[in-house]
């Protein structure tokens, strides 16, 4: 029994994942979730039901084009399927780090591009359940990271993550993500309010490899306090597509290019 | 054998005495689970269409059942920088506070407002910060009076004032957190002034209301019968005998309604004071004891010859008493169903203790003290004897004046009730000086009112609401509704759509207009829905867009007011005609219906009392001739009562509406006794039925159970003159309402009954003899 020092050692093993802190864990997760490839694109299908089980459905094409490293500034363009009377409308942002975003909507019945503040990050994602924030990201360094503890989502094995704001400027009063071991993805996320009462829950449903690139295809976010819900499926996603950048202007809002959006 | 409840009490009165005891004990152990229910949703069943339609209709619009408001008034305005840093802080506070359902709390700091600045089309909340400038505010004061959507919702024209809406979740406590909102406006220092207003806060002063009136003035309310008893009879033991058993009796009833599980509403905090009235029924009891002690000197005897003598009245009067009270069971108000129960219940307890409590209690009394009490009870030598055979010589010796005078004042009231007003208005259940008053008034008088009504236009067709011309039937239906007096402010989808038209043509006033095509709606609806709150947008339309919600707030609480919305919307619909239906909802529709189901429960109530006591009164006089007579001077002053409440030009509200069926069943009781006393008394003498022996019985009757009745009378009377100076006006209107009637209908009792029996004697007592002698000899068989 003279080796007692080797079990002790093996019993703190699994602390070696902690080589990691809670910010590492993060900025890799938000590389893996929102960042991979050069460019992304998807055709997006959100259900969004409430308490009552009635659905809305809006579906929507998705671009995304980084313009630089993982956590810095990006372009998105969307462009409206459903529902019908806004089939046309163009919404575009240019999200930049530690700055407000720039958007601007086409109101085709009016034939009109406007530039809209995004003041409020908190505000819903078309109605949905998911804030701006929710689908572009949050700033890493709006929030403390601290790993709490390791947990499972399934059978894969998580970090917990407790993302705490240090400002006041959040919805949220804190909340955890189980981020993949290996893959870095979120696959769980609960938020709490500000008075510690569970608020909201981001679960990813389903995890694809696209292109070689693990990639949630199913997510989908429950208010727990008002019992609505949306559930996004995300469908032809694809990678490295060589979007160009003059796609993300103005004149293609009102016009966009068939290839890209069809 | 039969068993008989009067010889066992005598000859075991101790045990009767502990077994009482016990059982009282039993019932106290219920006390500590009471819970009240001050909510008046509940004055309907859940299952009710009303309610159920209603719970919908917040579910489709995701609408919040209890909202508290906080109204902040500063006479030199409220749009400065440090009155908006006070609002800031308030708010950030009672974001915070468990209960408070914070994302959808609607004041400067957190309502969406929808601008445009330098091209930039701005959705978002109205003031995130307070203001660090003059020039801010300055702002802040040009993003309110521009946008109507503001302007009497957070904001009073005047500037002066301003609210903040605070929503509360499902199962909050909104007392708790109204108190907590209290203690956050105190903690600031400044010239303003804040006004806690809403449903949650007027339920809560209510319930403290009730248990004031429970704890403080039902005991008062005993204190002061106590006090007249013991001035009636001057014997301690008897006072206390009394009390013991209208206490006993309260305990039994609400301890049975606490144990089965029943909240205690604001008609059964009314209960104790009611039996405490009712047990005072036992008067007779004790007033022909005296009587008939003086007579005999042998206490056992009197009292066995005492019970005889009022078995039957007593025992029919409290079948009346408690047939009145069961009546209500039959009503669609459930605290008055549960009001009804427990009365009737404890009606039954108190004549229990009638026939064995009351026996056995009298057998402890000393001889000598009752000897010393009975030496001024006789009819000769008491002064107020001698008045009520005074009162009975009018009626006997001039019956047609009398009946003529009667029938003159009945055709006045009857003119009176036709202008009786039927109206619940909650708010002003409270007195003027209430702070939940002062702060209704104030609020209604700088914003749109207080009062809540919704009208859901549904269409059969999805996305049918999105229609321009539908938008615009929504808005011209708002325009109308504005023009009302009762209305104050009005609210839709249409008024969003017209906001973003504007501000995305560069709030130019032209295009405050809804848009041309519903492909425009639909993308102005889906821009706002981008930005704005969830429940912007969900509270005015359901997800499908086939119903709209137009939120009506009214000025005022009074269930009329709501009618008049209905109507004007039925009147709109006709003119402009659209495939849509216009159903009315939220709490002051809920009044509306409310108020209805009391008309309705008062006209069957009162008809189902009459029928029931008339049954009750044929049955004790085993006549129906004299159930007629008896009848008279109980709907003599019930048509005088409501002939006075017509001409006052006061609310007839529920609680009113409810005695009305109740003094039905009280009032009679002076007509039971006095008939069946007159007619035993009758059958005993030697004159057989000739005008002077009638005569005689009949001022006998006056001045001897006459004095029963008018000490019954004066000690109900006493017991709810306490209620005359309660904090809730319900209470008051009952209390004036009770007293008027309980002396009233005394008095019209010794001066009528006296009159008809000398008017109609030939067709009165010309029955066949076996009656009045069975009437005499079922008496005595007890």
């Amino acid at each position: 029994m003279k080796r007692w020092w080797i079990w002790i050692i093996a019993g703190l093993l699994p602390l070696q994942a902690f080589a990691l802190t809670g910010e590492e864990v993060m900025k890799k997760s938000q590389a893996a979730f929102l960042y991979p490839g050069t460019d992304f694109k998807a055709r997006v299908v959100m259900k969004l039901i409430n308490k009552g089980g009635q659905e809305r459905v809006r579906e929507l094409t998705m671009l995304r084009k980084n313009m630089g490293e993982a956590g810095g500034e990006q372009k998105y363009f969307m462009y409206f399927f459903r529902p019908a009377d806004v089939k046309d409308m163009s919404f575009m942002t240019y999200k930049y780090p530690a700055k407000d975003d720039d958007r601007w909507l086409f109101i085709p019945a009016i034939n009109m591009v406007k530039r809209i503040a995004a003041q409020d990050k908190r505000s819903s994602f078309v109605g949905s359940d998911f804030t701006y924030e929710d689908v572009s990201g949050r700033d890493l360094e709006d929030d403390n990271h601290v790993i709490e503890r390791e947990g499972k989502v399934g059978n894969r094995d998580c970090y917990v993550v407790k993302s705490t704001p240090k400002g006041t400027d959040a919805d949220f009063g804190y909340k955890l993500t189980w981020v993949d071991t290996s893959t870095f993805l979120p696959l769980k996320e609960e938020q709490f309010d500000k008075k510690g009462a569970p608020y909201k829950v981001f679960t990813a449903d389903e995890v694809a490899d696209v292109q070689g690139i693990p990639t949630v295809v199913k997510r989908s976010m429950k208010n727990l306090q008002t019992g609505h819900r949306t559930e996004v499926a995300y469908l032809n996603t694809g990678y490295n597509l060589g979007i160009e950048d003059s796609l993300f202007s103005e004149r293609f809002l009102r016009q966009p290019l068939r290839k890209w959006v069809e | 054998m039969k068993f008989s409840l009067v010889e066992f009490s005598i000859r075991r009165p101790k045990l009767v005495v502990w077994a009482t005891v016990a059982l009282t004990l039993l019932f106290l152990t219920q006390f500590p689970k009471i819970r009240t229910d001050t909510n008046p949703k509940h004055m309907l069943p859940d299952t009710s269409d009303v309610r159920v339609w209603n719970d919908e209709v917040d579910k489709t619009f995701g609408l919040y059942e209890d909202t508290i408001v906080v109204g902040v008034e500063n006479d030199a305005g409220v749009l400065n920088r440090e009155t908006l840093g006070r609002i800031a802080h308030i708010t950030d506070k009672i974001l915070a506070l468990p209960g408070v359902a914070s994302r959808d709390v609607n004041g400067f700091t957190t309502i969406t407002n929808v601008t445009a600045e330098a091209g930039t089309l701005k959705v978002g909340p109205l003031m995130p910060g307070a203001p660090k400038t003059d020039a801010e505010v300055e702002a802040l004061r040009g993003a309110l009076f521009g946008n109507p959507l503001l302007v009497d919702r957070v904001i009073s024209k005047d500037g002066k004032t301003t609210a903040i809406y605070v929503p509360l979740e499902k199962g909050a406590n909104g007392a708790e957190i109204a108190n907590k909102i209290h203690a956050i406006v105190a903690a600031e220092n400044g010239p303003e002034r804040y006004y806690i207003a809403g449903d949650p806060v007027a339920r809560d002063t209510f319930g403290a209301e009730m248990f004031k009136l429970m704890g403080i003035f039902s005991p008062i309310a005993g204190m002061i019968m106590f006090i007249a008893i013991q001035l009636m009879f001057r014997n301690l033991a008897l006072s206390i005998a009394m009390m013991a058993v209208a206490m006993a009796a309260i305990i039994w009833s609400m301890g049975l309604l606490i144990g089965a599980g029943f909240p205690v509403h604001i008609m059964s905090s009314m209960a104790p004071v009611f039996l405490m009235a009712i047990a005072t029924d036992s008067i007779h009891i004790f007033n022909e004891f005296y009587f008939r002690y003086r007579e005999k000197h042998d206490k056992l005897a009197a009292i066995r010859e005492t019970m005889q003598a009022v078995s039957r009245p007593v025992r029919y009067t409290a079948l009346a008493t408690a047939a009145g009270f069961a009546v209500l069971l039959f009503m669609n108000i459930v605290p008055v169903k549960v009001f009804g129960g427990l009365i009737a219940f404890g009606t039954v307890v108190l004549r229990l203790f009638s026939f064995s409590l009351i026996p056995a209690i009298l057998t402890f009394v000393k001889e000598d003290k009752i000897a010393q009490a009975a030496a001024n009870e006789s009819v000769e030598l008491d002064r107020s004897a001698r008045l009520l055979r005074g009162i009975g010589r009018i009626g006997t010796d001039r019956p047609l004046a009398v009946a003529l005078l009667g029938v003159v004042m009945m055709a006045v009231a009857i003119v009176g009730t036709t202008k009786i007003h039927i109206n619940n208005n909650l708010v002003a259940w409270f007195k003027q000086s209430s702070e939940i008053r002062v702060a209704d008034t104030a609020m209604n008088q700088a914003l749109g009112g207080t009062s809540l009504g919704y009208l859901v236009v549904q269409s059969k067709e999805p996305e049918f609401m999105k229609r321009p011309e539908a938008m615009r039937w929504l808005e011209g239906l708002q325009r109308d509704l504005e023009g009302m007096p009762v209305v104050g402010k009005t609210f839709s989808v249409a008024d969003y759509v017209k906001r973003i038209n504007r501000v995305l043509h560069d709030d130019d006033p032209k295009f405050d207009t809804i848009p041309e095509t519903q492909d425009t709606v639909g993308q102005y609806l889906f821009l706002f829905s981008m930005s704005a709150k969830p429940s912007d947008l969900d509270n005015v339309i359901d997800s499908g867009f086939q119903k709209a919600n137009l939120w009506v707030q009214l000025k005022t609480w009074d269930a009329e007011a709501m009618r008049q919305v209905i109507h004007a919307a039925q009147t709109y619909q006709q003119a402009h005609p659209l495939a849509v239906t216009v159903k009315p909802a939220g709490i002051a529709y809920f009044n509306l219906v409310w108020n209805d189901e009391v008309l309705g429960d008062m006209v069957l109530g009162l008809s189902l009392a009459l029928v029931v006591v008339f049954a009750i009164l044929a049955l004790a006089f085993r006549s129906a001739k004299w159930a007629l007579i008896g009848y008279v001077p109980l709907l003599f002053t019930i048509l005088l009562i409501y002939g006075v409440v017509g001409f006052t030009g006061k609310d007839f509200d529920m609680p009113l509406s409810v005695l009305s069926t109740l003094s039905l069943g009280m009032a009679v009781d002076f007509a039971i006794h006095f008939v069946s006393r007159f007619r035993q008394r009758l059958a005993e003498s030697n004159g057989g039925r000739s005008e002077a022996a009638v005569r005689e019985a009949l001022l006998w009757t006056a001045s001897r159970p006459g004095k029963g009745i008018l000490r019954n009378a004066l000690l109900f009377a006493a017991a709810f003159s306490v209620m005359l100076f309660a904090p809730l006006t319900p209470y008051i209107a009952v209390g004036a309402f009770i007293v008027a009637m309980m002396l009233l209908s005394a008095l019209l009792t010794v001066l009528y009954l006296p009159a008809l029996v000398m008017l109609g004697r030939n067709w009165l007592l010309d029955e066949p003899k076996p009656a009045a002698i069975a009437v005499a000899a079922h008496s005595k068989g007890d």
